[in-house]
Formats: structure tokens, C-alpha cells, sequence
């Protein structure tokens, strides 16, 4: 028996022509406007699906991720202050930003909601001292960075190398043993252990590649924005952010959370812009409905759907319904 | 030598004394029953055996070697597996995916040779058909196969079976004692079983620990336990215990 292929060819290939089709786009007279939703987009998938390596994968659901992000973007910061090209500084930025989780590592012994409330504590903690930390952060005045206008514009193909990334790593996670380890993990801690599985170990791994992740995409986001400060960057509304384009999208599955982040970047474009009071009411009705109807969000509801396509299909021309099996949970 | 040991297993909660100084030995090959009342401490010494609490005092000892202080996972690694009264498959895993992640770790190879002992495994213990299902479309008595199954995927060679054959109806309990004695040997791996089906216990063990409020009271083959009279004594109480020693 032959193992499944990590990445089957046509997946590859169209993951790779879906690439080349977005990084040649801004060519293509591309308006101001799309070029900035794009690369917020880029750099939104890959926090979202960095979190949903935890929160989907592993089954612990983070409420602190905003912690990492604002690390990542500090580090990658002040290296740019000090002159060190940009690359350079976002991956030292993600570098600090995983190791950042170990000392938090304590934690993932926490299980389900105990995890989730201590990450909360984690990311205001983070918060405070980094806002205080004035010598570091510039506390609430923030930093100013040195992008200039034609690397800002250079940052659509960064952010969407990083989000390319991710994306296949996600995947690749998803499909190999070692995503299946994860999956184990999610499912039943206890009987992991009883066949052979360390979850202490897999689950520190993961946080610190989600840390890390999240890291670089704070950094990226850093140098788009151009000014950064520790209120906003460790904001509790960041850390719910990454929870909100993973619920929106589809928990657990490889590539739905990019579509909650999509999704979610350009939802709240639009109503930041008409109804700046509105957006969070509405993401938590979204989000409401969301569990109460599709728990798998987009992707669910997009697979909801090619079956019910798939069964009208065969009605018609077979005149009978096919008995279809029910999708199995947090099987995308 | 004997293959798996444990020297004054005691374990409390609280004041309660779950398990009180017992001693066990199992030989290679062979299948050892242990037997008692509810609350007799069996599944407390299978948790001991397998990691997941750790003993209040004495050792336990795979081949000699100590493996007391080793966490549950660990453990496994070492040889020693567990299963469960109350199944726990993974339910978000195909039955050939839950399989697949217990054989993966066990043996550090290639995954192509895991898929071929996973195949192998779930032919044994009869799940091969549609091994994409999920676990959740088995009957209790296939949740019970798949938990086997789980476990003989690690490559242990000391299988610790907790109420295998409870709940499901006599003629699976019976294929389930044909397969538990098939692992032996076939596969000659050692197996320690908990049952209240007598018959089933009965028939398979090589030998019998009676264990009653965390003491062993007594051991010996099966036809000596049950003519012993503190074993009678304990199952149907002192009256009936005396007439049968009389």
C-alpha cells in the first residue's frame, strides 16, 4: 500500500497557477484600492491559518494570539530602525515571537476553555507591559518605521509569498502523519497517550510555529502600516480577529480559514467605513450563526452545497436520490 | 525472567486505598486474567501498568528494567498498551487513520511500511472492509475490534485489556477470546484481561489473580480459583464461601 501523496499534482498545480495568476495581477493596472485589501488579505491568511494550526489542528483555541503578532511586529521594527533590510527583520521578528510562547507553554496542560481563558490573560499581559515597556515599544506614541512608498507597494508579493507559504504548509501539515498526530491530539488527549503520542510535545511545537508565524505577519503588517503602537498591535481585538477569520472560514480545515480572512478583511473595509460601530455587532451574529448552522464555516457551507449540487445532478439523470454518508466532523 | 513485573503496587486517593501492596508477574507468552468486584481496583492497576497515574509506592519492572516514573506515552513506546472499558476511538479519524497514528509512532519506519501493518492489523481483528468509514458507523462491538486494533498497531508485547468483551453479545464475546488467544499466538504477545464474563475469562486465561478491595486474595489456575473459598466468599459472600470450604 502506497501512502496518498503529501501534495497530489493537480493540487500543486493549482495552488502554483493560483499564485502566478495573483502575483501578476498588480501588472495588470490594478486600483489602489484592491492592491491594499490584496496584501492585507495575504497578510490576514497567513495569521489566520497560523492560528488555526492551533486552534484547528490542535484543538487548543487561542484567545491570545495578538501577543505574538504585536512581538513580531515590535522586533521586526525596531531592526528596521537600526537599518537591517526588511526580510531580515520580519523573520528575527517570528523567530522571537515563537520563542516568545515557551515561557507560556505551562498553558497547553490547560484543556478547552481553560486554555482559551488563559491565552486571554496572556495577550493582555502582553499588552500592558509591552505599552509600558516604553524604551522598546515608544509606548502609546508607537514607532514610526522607515518603509518608503515603492518597498510599501513591494510588500503586495511578500505578503503573498509569506500567505503562498503558509497556505502549502498548511496543507502539507493537514495531510501528513504528523497531521494526523495533531488530529489525535484534538480528539482525545488521553487516548493519544495511550498509543504512544506525546501531546505535550506536539502541542509546544505547534504553538511556537504558530507564534512564529503570526510573528512574521506582524511584522509584515508593521511595515505596511508604517506606524505601529502596542494598543492596537496587542489589541484584544486582534487576537479575536484570528479567531473570527477561522470561525468565518472553517476551524480545522487546511485552507478555509484564508477565505474567513478574505472575508473578514473586506467585510470590515466596507463597514469601518460606513458603520464604524456596526462591524463587531456584526461579526458576532455572523459568527452566532455560523456555529449554530455550518460549525465549518465557508468551506462547510461550500461543501453543503456541491452535495446538494451533486444530488440534484443525480435526480435528473438518474431519477432516484443517492443515500450520501454525513460528513464526518472536522473533515473539510 | 519474568517479562513484565510489579513489586508492592499500592496506590491511594485521597484516603481511599484503591490498591494495596500487590504483586504481579506476567511470562512471555502468557495471558493472565484478573478478576474481582466492582471497585476491586482492576482498572486502577491497568492504569498503573499503562502510565496514565503514577503508584503512591512500590515498582513495576519490563524486563527487568524499571518503568515506573515513565508517562503513558512513553510507556507504549516501551511495550507496554493499553485499552479502555469505555472505548475511545478518535472520532474525527477514519478507522484505517486511527489505526494508522498509534502504528506510526510505535515503529520509527517509513509510513509506506506503517500502511502495511495497518492493513495487516485491521485484517486480523476483521475491520478491513471500508476501513474510511468513521468510527462513529461501528457498533460498539466494531468500536471494540477498532480499539484492539489501535493498540496492537503500537507493536506492544504487553497488551493490558480492560472489559474487552463486556457488553457485546456471546457469540462476538466468543470471537473475541478466539482473537485474543490468535494475538498470543501469533504475535506472542504477552496480554493481561479484566472481565466480568466469566466464561470468557474462564477459558483464556493461562492464570488468575483474584484481587478484593485493593488486596490480592488469591491466584492460581482457573480451575483452582474457582474452588477457592475466600474467591467464593467474594463473589457471593462469606456464608456461601464457608459452605463450599466445608
Amino acid at each position: 500500500m502506497t501512502p496518498p501523496p503529501l501534495l497530489p499534482r493537480r493540487m500543486a498545480g493549482a495552488f502554483a497557477l493560483g499564485c502566478a495568476v495573483l502575483a501578476v495581477l498588480p501588472a495588470l493596472d490594478l486600483s489602489p484600492y484592491a492592491h491594499n485589501q490584496l496584501t492585507l488579505s495575504y497578510v490576514m491568511i497567513a495569521g489566520a491559518l497560523a492560528w488555526n494550526w492551533m486552534g484547528g489542528f490542535v484543538g487548543q483555541v487561542s484567545f491570545g494570539h495578538a501577543a505574538m503578532f504585536g512581538v513580531g511586529a515590535f522586533v521586526a521594527g525596531r531592526l528596521m530602525l537600526d537599518g537591517l533590510p526588511a526580510p531580515l527583520c520580519w523573520l528575527a521578528g517570528g523567530a522571537v515571537a515563537g520563542l516568545f510562547t515557551l515561557p507560556v507553554h505551562p498553558t497547553l496542560r490547560l484543556r478547552g476553555p481553560y486554555f482559551s481563558i488563559a491565552t486571554i490573560g496572556i495577550g493582555e499581559v502582553s499588552r500592558v507591559v509591552f505599552t509600558y515597556w516604553e524604551g522598546f515599544t515608544g509606548g502609546a506614541t508607537g514607532l514610526s518605521l522607515p518603509v518608503t512608498a515603492v518597498q510599501k507597494y513591494q510588500l503586495y508579493w511578500w505578503a503573498l509569498a509569506l500567505a503562498a507559504m503558509v497556505a502549502l504548509a498548511s496543507i502539507v501539515i493537514r495531510r501528513s502523519s504528523f497531521g494526523l498526530r495533531l488530529l489525535a491530539i484534538k480528539a482525545d488527549v488521553d487516548a493519544a497517550a495511550d498509543v504512544g503520542i506525546s501531546a505535550a510535545l506536539y502541542q509546544d511545537v505547534m504553538f511556537a510555529l504558530s507564534g512564529a508565524v503570526i510573528g512574521v505577519s506582524g511584522g509584515i503588517f508593521a511595515s505596511y502600516f508604517v506606524f505601529i503602537e502596542p494598543g492596537d498591535m496587542f489589541g484584544f481585538d486582534r487576537s479575536i480577529a484570528f479567531v473570527l477569520m477561522a470561525v468565518i472560514g472553517g476551524v480545522g480545515t487546511s485552507l478555509g480559514p484564508a477565505l474567513g480572512a478574505v472575508v473578514f478583511v473586506v467585510l470590515r473595509t466596507q463597514l469601518l467605513a460606513s458603520y464604524p460601530e456596526l462591524h463587531l455587532g456584526l461579526y458576532g451574529v455572523l459568527v452566532i450563526v455560523i456555529i449554530l448552522f455550518q460549525p465549518l464555516g465557508i468551506t462547510g457551507l461550500l461543501g453543503s452545497l456541491a452535495r446538494a449540487l451533486a444530488r440534484r445532478m443525480q435526480r435528473r439523470i438518474f431519477g432516484r436520490p443517492r443515500r450520501t454518508p454525513p460528513p464526518a466532523p472536522g473533515e473539510a | 525472567m519474568a517479562l513484565l513485573a510489579a513489586r508492592g503496587l499500592t496506590r491511594r486517593f485521597g484516603g481511599l486505598t484503591a490498591l494495596d501492596r500487590v504483586d504481579l508477574t506476567l511470562g512471555e507468552g502468557e495471558i493472565l486474567g484478573v478478576i474481582g468486584p466492582n471497585g476491586a481496583g482492576k482498572t486502577t492497576l491497568f492504569s498503573l501498568i499503562g502510565g496514565s497515574i503514577q503508584p503512591s509506592a512500590g515498582e513495576i519492572l519490563l524486563d527487568g528494567r524499571p518503568v515506573t516514573g515513565l508517562a503513558a506515552h512513553r510507556r507504549v513506546r516501551a511495550g507496554i498498551v493499553r485499552t479502555h472499558q469505555i472505548v475511545r476511538p478518535f472520532a474525527n479519524l477514519t478507522i484505517f487513520e486511527n489505526v494508522m497514528v498509534a502504528a506510526i509512532h510505535a515503529h520509527r519506519r517509513t509510513t509506506g511500511h506503517a500502511r502495511d501493518r495497518v492493513a495487516e492489523v485491521l485484517e486480523l481483528v476483521g475491520l478491513a472492509d471500508r476501513p474510511e468509514r468513521y468510527p462513529g458507523a461501528l457498533t460498539l462491538a466494531g468500536r471494540k475490534r477498532l480499539e484492539l486494533a489501535r493498540a496492537l498497531s503500537t507493536g506492544p508485547r504487553v497488551l493490558l485489556l480492560d472489559e474487552v468483551v463486556a457488553g457485546v453479545n456471546p457469540a462476538e464475546a466468543l470471537a473475541f477470546a478466539q482473537l485474543i488467544r490468535r494475538i498470543r499466538d501469533e504475535r506472542g504477545v504477552s496480554v493481561i484481561l479484566t472481565e466480568h464474563v466469566m466464561p470468557a475469562v474462564m477459558s483464556l486465561s493461562d492464570r488468575i489473580m483474584v484481587l478484593e478491595y485493593g488486596k490480592r486474595i488469591a491466584e492460581g489456575t482457573p480451575a483452582e480459583i474457582v474452588a477457592d473459598p475466600r474467591v467464593i466468599a467474594a463473589y457471593l459472600g462469606s456464608e456461601a464461601g464457608q459452605g463450599a470450604a466445608s
